[in-house]
């Protein structure tokens, strides 16, 4: 196993980790955005860059997506790194200036500011990461959203900027979005969730027993399309919230439990 | 309708069979819808997306990275403006701004009237003349934000010269 040096500390990991798995590993923090156990390496936010010690020379790489396949020395906390890290904070910032999360990670990094102009309003808050593209194809293969536009223009937007039709308004999206500019809108009078500002929406299927809201219809049928035992007991589950769900499975291990045996055991 | 919907149909499988079906050959493909229709239609690129199984947001990202793609009409004249940095320095972002707010345009677009597209494009080689407005095939060199705008307001709203419009 390659040996990684990060800060002086030196960690075992296997071949093909990446820099982010060592540095983890050895307890050093390196900030991410871009970087989401779901997906594959985006590498496009930069905010993990490190320096990679190649003994004459030196090199700033992303750590979130270099796997390791040798011994190396990597610097965090060196001056290049951190200046580079810096750097794209500002820049960041300059995108999405009044961002909490984004703030919150800044602060860490020793970035209070940014120097920068700061973008139109239209464009404010998404850093462009891609997490969001990513979820929506790679993990639910709709990619019914995507980017558009290059440089300066570059967004992240529906086909055409209208109400995505391949949507199932699942929220994926706004669970991985690092910086939270996707939001979950709820509709009370329609039942509706929106996903803002795709302008996506779908009606929400409520659980049989309590009533409360669990996930949109859509979502619910293409979770069901993957089940291919067409059991009734899992379409019945389905129509519940995880809480009745747990209720009803409790209440069949207790029919169980008293003698009464039951198929309708679940977890 | 159908009759329409047959027909675009029809264009849609001719281009995909230009180029054997693959998908590799997107940007082609789209570059003949647009010059069979002279811009690309939403509804023409969700079809070639269906049948080429990709999603419509690959299309639509092709569609808007490369700003020699339309998914507007065209405007009946053509404006662009080259943004290169020599033009950029010697006030091209002033004129595409006074542009954008008097005419209602996006760059890319084309003015809600359809007098004409605005296009900025990136350097068009004529640097020694900057900053440059093309309108209609014609250059108009050195233009001051004025000068450009009032070559634009005296644009005739007729269609003079059509055969040459239809190029480019
Ligand atoms: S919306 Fe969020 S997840 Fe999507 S690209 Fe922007 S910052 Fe990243
Ligand atoms: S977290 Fe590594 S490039 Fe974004």
């Amino acid at each position: 196993m390659p040996t990684v040096t990060i800060d002086d500390i030196q960690v075992e990991v296997e071949q093909g980790a990446t820099i982010l798995d060592a540095a983890n590993k050895a307890g050093v923090w390196i900030p991410t955005l871009c970087h989401h156990p779901a997906v594959t390496p985006q590498a496009t936010c930069r905010i993990c860059m490190v320096e990679l010690d190649r003994g004459e020379w030196k090199q700033l790489v992303t750590a979130c997506n270099y796997p390791v396949r040798r011994d190396i020395t990597v610097s965090v906390s060196g001056d290049n790194a951190v200046k580079a890290r810096r750097g794209v904070m500002e820049f960041m910032l300059a995108r999405a200036p009044d961002n909490e999360q984004l703030k919150a990670i800044a602060g860490r990094m020793g970035v209070d500011s940014t120097p920068w102009p700061t973008v139109t309003v239209a464009q404010r808050d998404c850093i462009l990461c891609g997490l969001c593209t990513a979820v929506c194809d790679e993990v639910l293969g709709l990619a019914a959203i995507g980017f558009s536009g290059r440089g300066v223009d570059r967004a992240v937007a529906a086909p055409f900027r209208q109400a995505p039709d391949d949507c199932i308004a699942c929220g994926a999206c706004q669970a991985v979005c690092p910086v939270g500019t996707i939001q979950l809108r709820l509709h009370e009078d329609t039942d509706e969730i929106e996903i803002s500002p795709f302008k996506a929406r779908a009606k929400l299927r409520k659980c049989e027993q309590c009533g409360a809201r669990v996930v949109s219809e859509p979502t619910a049928a293409e979770a069901l399309k993957n089940v291919n035992v067409d059991w009734e007991k899992i379409r019945n589950l389905a129509k519940l919230c995880p809480k009745c769900r747990r209720i009803r499975a409790a209440e069949s291990l207790a029919a169980t439990a008293s003698g009464t045996p039951t198929k309708e055991m679940t977890r | 309708m159908t009759e329409k919907t047959t027909t675009r149909d029809e264009l849609i499988e001719d281009i995909i069979d230009r180029y054997d079906g693959e998908t590799g050959m997107l940007i082609p493909m789209m570059q003949d819808l647009q010059t069979e229709c002279g811009y690309l239609p939403a509804d023409e690129l969700r079809r070639l997306a269906e049948r080429l199984d990709l999603p419509v947001s690959r299309l639509y990202a092709v569609a808007t990275f490369y700003s020699s793609f339309r998914l507007a009409p065209k405007g009946l004249h053509e404006v662009t403006l080259c943004i290169g940095t020599v033009c950029y320095l010697k006030g091209a972002g002033r004129i595409s701004e006074a542009i954008c707010s008097e005419f209602q345009v996006e760059p890319g677009g084309t003015t809600p009237d359809g007098l004409f597209s605005y296009l900025p494009v990136n350097c068009v080689g004529a640097c020694a003349l900057a900053p440059v407005m093309i309108v209609d095939g014609e250059y108009h060199d050195g233009v001051s934000v004025d000068a450009a705008m009032e070559i634009l307001r005296t644009l005739p709203a007729e269609e003079i010269d059509s055969e040459q419009e239809a190029q480019t």
